[in-house]
């Protein structure tokens, strides 16, 4: 069959769900499908060029498509018969963030008009899609509330999971992913600097701008950490990431609230490591189960240097909870394989 | 720099007009520039025209500091900066107007369709800074249709010196899609007109199956199984190289193609001459008679009989190869030129 990925751009960056829709592609592939991707540009300033987007996503014609995989707003709103639309997101600034006062429409008549005009046209994009399902359960909750639409949560798998195969462990704990305020590197710097034991982590993944880079050096500066902390601050190669990770004792990451399991956590299933988190994590905890997948603390420095104690104190329970982490992830059975039977169905 | 190149499409067809696309990208990058290729839809069917213009209106790239457009409808994006390597019009409604291929009636609808066409083309081709064709034939007619003056920016391969000439076998060869208006159907009727032991070799994938079953017809009713390969599929890009190093020549006689196609200059990269027809198009910037291929007309016996002279005349084939290859000296050929003028 020949399959249409459809998901936005924004020229010249590239993120998240850009490798989800090349994953998915390559994995359409592998099933025997003809897969591509069309990824038509949009931008959400100023608002009031919504509309016209809206209206371009709609007006294109597609020829000698089988079927349309659509990942996000506005670009689900495209025409086609045979459309499913795997959601990662709306355009929230007319839903949630709206409500909290977070939106680029403005609270006037002409901002109301709009946000209504997204909506109406959300509906009817959804109602013309012949199957839904959101990326978290997070997702399908805000897509219910606001649209009344139902949908089936459909968690994305991790990519190249072949790449995180474990392995001998050396004697520091992981801390992957983005670097930023949400993700709380700092907070995990403080905690190092409040453990009993000299416990050593790698840190490493790309810092959002210059003043997430800045604030953690000064800060791994200021508590003299330098001789049991590396900072790797840079979009790391897969495979890099993947060697730090496959031989790390234990894998945290503590970012505050996240929607979904978090791809650095089940990365790290996958790769069999010790899972440690914090209680207001968001999706992670259900990935996260205290004392038998890794160990979940309290989100302030104390409670997090306690369970990197323990933890580096007892390296047969990080191999434990490792082995259990793997073994759980696997029974929740979020593969490529699955995604692509159930999409193309 | 950052540079957009956004070209449109049809999902799932592969062929030259993604090549020029992809192969820029390439070289862009080599030459140090941060690049996004922006595909998208384009359905010709005349009464879906207009509502797609709009979108291409409605397109945004103000992020990119160039925008290079290419297969229409691209070049109706907006952009501040935005030059074209225009590589054809939508033709239905231009130059095959005229012809077999408009596929619509000639009425009141659609002449009023094709003047509010024209008009706009015009008016966004003259938004651009600059206009480079990739042909003579396309710069004529964007000078007769929108009167608009251009610079012919001829298309290069990507990394051509994986060509190179090995021997002259007794295998013409030809290396492109199987369609009707490739016209591999004349060179096989051209094969009931040569000596042995001349071979023919088509290869390449067919959109159409009915077209091959036709070539697979003409070749069982003439009994030319012993001096016709057929074969119908996508061959890798070595065993490409392979065929052209070691055949005598080259044939390729699309029927009214907008520039020279890459099959030809994919010959004179391997110092081998190329026969074509008088009707091929853009073709003929590239190949003169007698000097870097044969030219004949559209028809069967005339081709054989060049065929024969091109096995028989083994130094003058030779020759011919050679001028063909200087020929792409001489047009000025290279991705350095393209970079040079499409930057500058």
């Amino acid at each position: 069959m020949k399959v249409l990925v459809i998901n936005n751009m924004a020229p010249f960056v590239w993120g998240g769900a850009e490798e989800l829709a090349e994953n998915l592609k390559q994995n359409l592939i592998i099933h025997g499908h003809e897969a591509e991707i069309l990824r038509i540009p949009f931008k959400y300033e100023p608002a009031n060029d919504i509309i016209s987007q809206m209206m371009m996503v709609r007006a294109f014609e597609l020829t000698n498509v089988d079927h349309v995989i659509a990942l996000k707003f506005p670009v689900y709103l495209i025409r086609h018969p045979k459309k499913t639309i795997w959601l990662l997101h709306q355009y929230r600034q007319a839903y949630d963030l709206f409500d909290v006062g977070l939106s680029n429409i403005p609270n006037s008549d002409n901002g109301l008009k709009l946000k209504k005009s997204i909506k109406n046209a959300d509906n009817e994009a959804f109602i013309e899609s012949r199957a839904i399902y959101t990326n978290s359960k997070v997702t399908q909750d805000r897509l219910f509330k606001y649209n009344n639409i139902k949908s089936t949560v459909l968690l994305p798998p991790v990519n190249n999971p072949e790449i995180f195969t474990g392995g001998i462990m050396d004697d520091y704990i992981f801390a992957g992913g983005r670097i930023n305020g949400m993700k709380r590197q700092c907070l995990l710097l403080e905690a190092l600097s409040k453990t009993k034991k000299r416990v050593k982590m790698i840190i490493a993944g790309p810092p959002d701008s210059d003043a997430d880079r800045n604030t953690l050096i000064l800060l791994l500066e200021k508590l003299n950490l330098k001789d049991r902390v590396k900072l790797d601050l840079r979009f790391l190669p897969r495979q890099e990431y993947a060697n730090y990770l496959n031989k790390s004792l234990a894998s945290i990451y503590i970012p505050l609230d996240e929607d979904s399991l978090g791809y650095v956590m089940m990365e790290s299933a996958t790769a069999g490591k010790a899972l440690l988190t914090t209680s207001d994590s968001g999706g992670l905890l259900h990935l996260v189960k205290h004392k038998e997948t890794g160990l979940i603390s309290e989100p302030n420095a104390e409670s997090i240097a306690e369970i990197l104690d323990v933890i580096w104190e007892d390296k047969k329970k990080a191999l434990l909870y490792g082995e259990q982490a793997r073994e759980y992830w696997n029974s929740l059975n979020i593969t490529w394989n699955n995604v692509i039977k159930v999409l193309v169905k | 720099m950052k540079i957009a190149i956004c070209s449109s499409f049809i999902p799932f067809i592969n062929g030259g007009a993604r090549n020029i696309v992809d192969w820029l990208k390439c070289i862009l990058e080599e030459y140090g520039h941060r690049v996004e290729v922006i595909y998208l839809p384009q359905a010709d069917s005349p009464e879906l025209l207009f509502q797609q213009m709009f979108a291409y209106r409605w397109i945004d790239v103000d992020s990119a500091d160039l925008l290079i457009c290419l297969r229409p409808q691209a070049h109706l994006i907006p952009h501040e900066n935005k030059k074209l390597w225009f590589i054809h019009h939508i033709r239905a409604f231009y130059d095959l107007w005229d012809s077999p291929y408009r596929g619509f009636p000639d009425d009141f609808n659609h002449k009023g369709i094709r003047d509010a066409l024209i008009s706009i083309d015009t008016k966004a081709l003259n938004e651009s800074k600059k206009i480079f064709t990739n042909s003579k034939i396309v710069s004529n007619r964007l000078k007769e249709y929108n009167k608009i003056n251009s610079e012919v920016l001829y298309p290069p391969l990507i990394n051509p010196e994986r060509f190179f000439c090995k021997s002259f076998n007794n295998e013409i060869v030809n290396v492109c899609r199987m369609e009707h208006h490739k016209r591999q159907h004349l060179l096989i009727e051209a094969m009931k007109y040569t000596i042995s032991p001349i071979k023919l070799r088509l290869c390449g994938v067919s959109s159409n199956q009915q077209y091959y079953n036709d070539l697979l017809g003409i070749v069982k009713t003439n009994n030319l199984e012993d001096k016709v390969i057929l074969e119908n599929r996508w061959i890798s890009d070595l065993e490409k190289v392979e065929l052209l190093s070691t055949c005598f020549a080259a044939a390729y006689l699309p029927l009214d193609e907008d520039s020279y196609g890459y099959p030809s200059l994919e010959a004179a990269h391997s110092i081998k001459p190329v026969l074509t027809t008088s009707d091929s198009g853009g073709v003929l910037e590239l190949i003169e008679d007698g000097i870097s291929g044969y030219v004949t007309e559209p028809d069967p016996k005339a081709l054989g009989e060049k065929i024969n002279e091109l096995f028989i005349n083994k130094n003058k084939t030779m020759r011919m190869g050679e001028n063909a290859l200087n020929k792409i000296t001489s047009l000025n050929i290279s991705w350095d030129h393209v970079v040079n003028r499409l930057l500058t």
